[in-house]
């Protein structure tokens, strides 16, 4: 039983790594209908990022959780101003294909270059604290992340349900001829909305610091899963991908648990097919 | 007031409108009436800076509007109501309303613009809460002439209101318009292909054919024009 509930949180803990990636990688859909690709990388940047701030910095890396995010948002908006702004005009989805999938390997080599292939990791001096919750035991790293989660994702809801640009971000991904009507500048929006999403990937980057290691392609299980949760969630949809995500991280450390981690991954991809092909189907009926 | 003078405006290297010149007074309901791909929302679009004209003067109120965004030109007065209502289908009929509140003045005013929107359509007051999708195409409608006047128009562009809806709900959104060009003075530019029920509402009107304008008069002239009459109206 102890070991069920055990199975329960860390799959919550890393169904909230999913949701978060699934919803920015879903908000950029929404507005621009694009699918980012480099999803994955931003989280490895916002986790080299964390190690930077750590190692030569000397600051926590929960205290640099809100530096990276800042930091992240501003490599994001950057990126959709400069590149993907003016690929968007060309209406070329193979354009912005291979522009997110150039800049994903350019950031994993780019890594690569700077700091080797060597695994690294944070060890913080509570690193290896327990806290003992009922039948629970947890990491404290792990255990702030859970809680830093839970805010970032309650904000994030309740950014997009009652702020302006939050709404101008639904209003531009629900109707961009409507957005241009009410004088939105769907333009800024982009630019808002790839910074957001990108500062979404970072966080997640920067919170995985303490009990996961940290490698040039250490997002491309995270960009996949991100996909995964999209593709699950349904496109564009912000409680959709937060479900999907939710159920992603049980459903992998459950299957770990009952069958055998080795074939997590495989249950994952087989869930995620079948989930597919029942979809398609089910549409294909209802026509 | 509203004064175009030689537009010209296409979509990429394709032109659509040619040398397309018409006025607009205060407080006037003007016609523009065409058929299917005539240019008319082409037009409409190039007024309100959704596309740029590639030449030609749009002034109003004795600014040039021609060069400005969107935006800027909405900050000026100037206010649609689309084709095909472009609500946000998702968010409630109140959110969408807000939306249409763009600028501080129109936010501080919201409260009392929104008063006067529920008088105009007591049934959006009722569906305050409801996803805007999930309403009829006529309350559609009046959520997206609802929306355009929180925006607080100096002059309110309409184009086809009367796109699949039933001719009473049509008639409605025609009187609304006609009670605020008569009593607020706002100016009215009616787009239509509906062209019996425009030139009943309307003063003055346009006939737009391949992108030029064809025609012009009152609306009395129009509908007693021999070419409107076997063209339109199937006289
Ligand atoms: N985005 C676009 N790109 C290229 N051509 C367009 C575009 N929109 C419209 N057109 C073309 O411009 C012409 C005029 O279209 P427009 O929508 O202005 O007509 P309309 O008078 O509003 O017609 P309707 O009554 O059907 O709304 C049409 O031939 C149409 O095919
Ligand atoms: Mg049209």
């Amino acid at each position: 039983m102890s070991m069920f509930l055990q199975a329960c949180v860390n799959g919550l803990l890393m169904g909230g790594f999913y949701s978060l990636m699934g919803m920015g990688q879903n908000i950029i859909f929404g507005v621009m209908k694009i699918v980012n690709f480099c999803h994955g990388e931003m989280l490895m940047v916002g986790m080299y990022l964390t190690f930077i701030l750590y190692t030569f910095f000397g600051i926590d890396p929960y205290l640099a959780v809100p530096i990276v995010a800042v930091t992240m948002f501003c490599l994001g908006s950057l990126i959709q101003h400069t590149l993907i702004t003016p690929s968007l005009g060309t209406k070329s989805f193979t354009n912005l294909l291979f522009l997110t999938v150039g800049l994903g390997l350019l950031l994993s080599n780019g890594a690569l270059v700077i700091f080797g292939s060597e695994y690294r990791s944070i060890r913080t001096a509570y690193s290896q604290t327990y806290i003992q919750l009922g039948p629970v035991t947890m990491a404290l790293p792990r255990l702030i992340s859970f809680g830093v989660l839970i805010v970032v994702t309650v904000a994030l809801f309740a950014f997009l349900k009652y702020t302006t640009i939050g709404k101008q971000i639904r209003a531009v991904s629900q109707n961009p001829v409507g957005a241009e009507v009410v004088g939105i500048d769907v333009k800024k929006i982009y630019i808002l909305t790839y910074g957001l999403g990108i500062a979404l990937a970072g966080t997640a980057g920067a919170l995985l610091t303490q009990f996961y290691t940290i490698f040039p392609t250490a997002g491309a299980s995270f960009g996949f899963r991100a996909l995964i949760v999209v593709v699950v969630g349904g496109l564009g949809s912000i409680p959709g991908a937060f479900l999907a995500g939710i159920f992603l991280g049980l459903l992998e450390t459950m299957s770990a648990l009952f069958i055998s981690p080795s074939y997590s991954d495989l249950i994952v991809f087989m869930t995620f097919i079948v989930i597919l092909v029942v979809r398609q189907t089910m549409i294909a009926r209802r026509k | 007031m509203l004064k175009v003078e030689g537009l010209h405006a296409g979509y990429g290297s394709v032109n659509i409108l040619w040398d397309i010149s018409f006025t607009l007074e205060d407080g006037e309901i003007v016609a523009i009436l065409g058929s299917n791909g005539a240019g008319k929302t082409t037009m409409v679009r190039a007024v309100t800076g959704m596309l740029k004209p590639a030449s030609g003067s749009v002034s109003f109120n004795n600014e040039e509007m021609a060069k400005k965004n969107s935006r800027m030109i909405l900050n000026s007065g100037i206010v649609q109501v689309p084709e095909g209502r472009q609500l946000f289908t998702e968010m409630t009929v109140l959110e969408n309303l807000q939306m249409g509140a763009f600028n501080k003045e129109t936010k501080i005013h919201f409260q009392d613009n929104l008063k006067k929107a529920y008088q105009w359509f007591p049934k959006l007051e009722e569906r305050a809460k409801q996803a805007a999708g999930t309403l009829s195409g006529g309350e559609q409608q009046m959520v997206a002439v609802a929306r355009a006047l929180i925006g607080e128009p100096k002059l309110l562009i309409l184009d086809e209101p009367s796109l699949g809806l039933a001719p009473n709900i049509v008639d409605d959104i025609l009187q609304v318009a006609s009670t605020l060009a008569k009593n607020d003075g706002i100016s009215v530019l009616l787009v239509e292909q509906d062209i019996t029920k425009a030139l009943a509402a309307a003063d003055r009107g346009y006939v737009i054919e391949n992108g030029r304008i064809v025609l012009e008069g009152t609306a009395s002239e129009l509908q007693a024009n021999e070419h409107v009459k076997k063209a339109y109206l199937g006289i």
